[in-house]
């Protein structure tokens, strides 16, 4: 009699301890989730430099309703296009921005300090294909008086 | 006789155009560093933007930044889920954000002459859909061919509609934020 009490509290205490790791395992994972990884995310979408802004500058709305997302974590896009510059942040991320000379806007690819390397041959007017997570839009703005490029960043070149 | 004084004149006419676009043009910039700051006791929060486009006017003192809010990039993960969605800036119903001001003390500038100018900047600043009127100072620094601008100025979240009343957000985050703005203008 006394052996069985013992046992019901026994796996009652298992079962405690392991609720309460399950639990503030869920909860630390939460608080210190990692940011996710968009290179190995799969693609969403794999799309033209050109075509991209089109729907953009064609229609804003629907655009943003089709790649953005609520909580940040956009659609990652395979963009295809002509290198028009190059140049650096204040993060020291390369950025290249796609562009072909016909267009009112292009894509701008913010890389990050991992894949920075992987442009450093990169040559204006090349064609290159890129992988990353689209954070804006292109639109004309009155105030700048200006087209605004789309923005990729975490970006990296797919071969 | 007429004739050439007449084309030195159309010529004289079309360099001081010409010399007045170089000096007086609209500068772009797309390097800029946004960071917005957040303190409490509880703890600190900060968050990073290096896509802003910008643009400074040296004839009129037009300062203008477009903000892509999903830019903004956190050291947690979970902060910049909640920082997107809707109860917070809802990035997705209203992907940029945006300053417009004019620099008012603009004779004080010398955007010629290598140095570094107090400015005060009046205009607006409107967040998730929310425009308020803003006065600022910061500074104009000129260097060779490059001109850049930095400010250090605090907002109420609750003027743009960003507000907590109860929850882990209410203790967390600052009631009033400091936002940090720096660009860097170079002619193409």
């Amino acid at each position: 009699m006394k052996s069985r009490k013992k046992k019901i509290l026994k796996i009652g205490a298992i079962l405690l301890i392991a609720g309460l790791l399950i639990g503030g395992g869920t909860v630390l994972y939460m608080f210190n989730m990692p940011h996710r990884d968009v290179q190995s995310t799969s693609v969403d979408f794999s799309i033209t430099a050109s075509q991209l802004v089109t729907e953009y500058l064609e229609n804003p709305s629907q655009a943003n309703e089709k790649y953005l997302a609520d909580d940040g974590d956009s659609k990652v896009l395979e963009i295809s296009g002509t290198v028009a510059k190059i140049s650096e942040d204040f993060n020291g991320q390369k950025v290249i921005l796609l562009k072909s000379d016909t267009d009112k806007a292009g894509v701008s690819c913010t890389f990050t300090k991992e894949t920075n390397q992987n442009v450093s041959n990169i040559q204006i007017e090349e064609t290159v294909k890129i992988k990353g997570v689209i954070r804006s839009g292109a639109s004309f703005d009155p105030d700048l008086e200006m087209y605004e490029n789309v923005i990729v960043e975490k970006s990296d070149l797919i071969k | 006789m007429k004739k050439v004084s007449f084309l030195i004149g159309i010529s004289a006419i079309v360099f001081t155009l010409f010399a007045f676009n170089t000096t007086g043009g609209k500068l772009v910039s797309s390097k800029t560093h946004i960071k917005f700051f957040s303190h409490t006791s509880v703890e600190d929060i900060q968050a990073n933007n290096y896509a802003s486009v910008s643009t400074i006017d040296q004839a009129t003192g037009d300062v203008v930044f477009s903000v892509p809010m999903q830019s903004f990039e956190f050291e947690k993960a979970l902060m910049q889920k909640h920082f997107n969605q809707e109860g917070f800036l809802d990035t997705k119903q209203f992907p940029k954000a945006k300053l417009k001001g004019k620099i008012t003390n603009l004779s004080e500038i010398d955007f010629s002459k290598d140095g570094s100018y107090n400015a005060i900047i009046e205009g607006e600043l409107t967040i998730k859909g929310k425009t308020n009127a803003i006065k600022e100072k910061g500074t104009v620094t000129v260097k060779g061919n490059v001109i850049s601008t930095a400010s250090t100025f605090s907002i109420v979240l609750a003027d743009y509609g960003v507000a907590f009343e109860k929850g882990k957000p209410s203790t967390n985050i600052a009631k009033t934020v400091e936002i940090t703005v720096h660009a860097e203008y170079k002619p193409e």
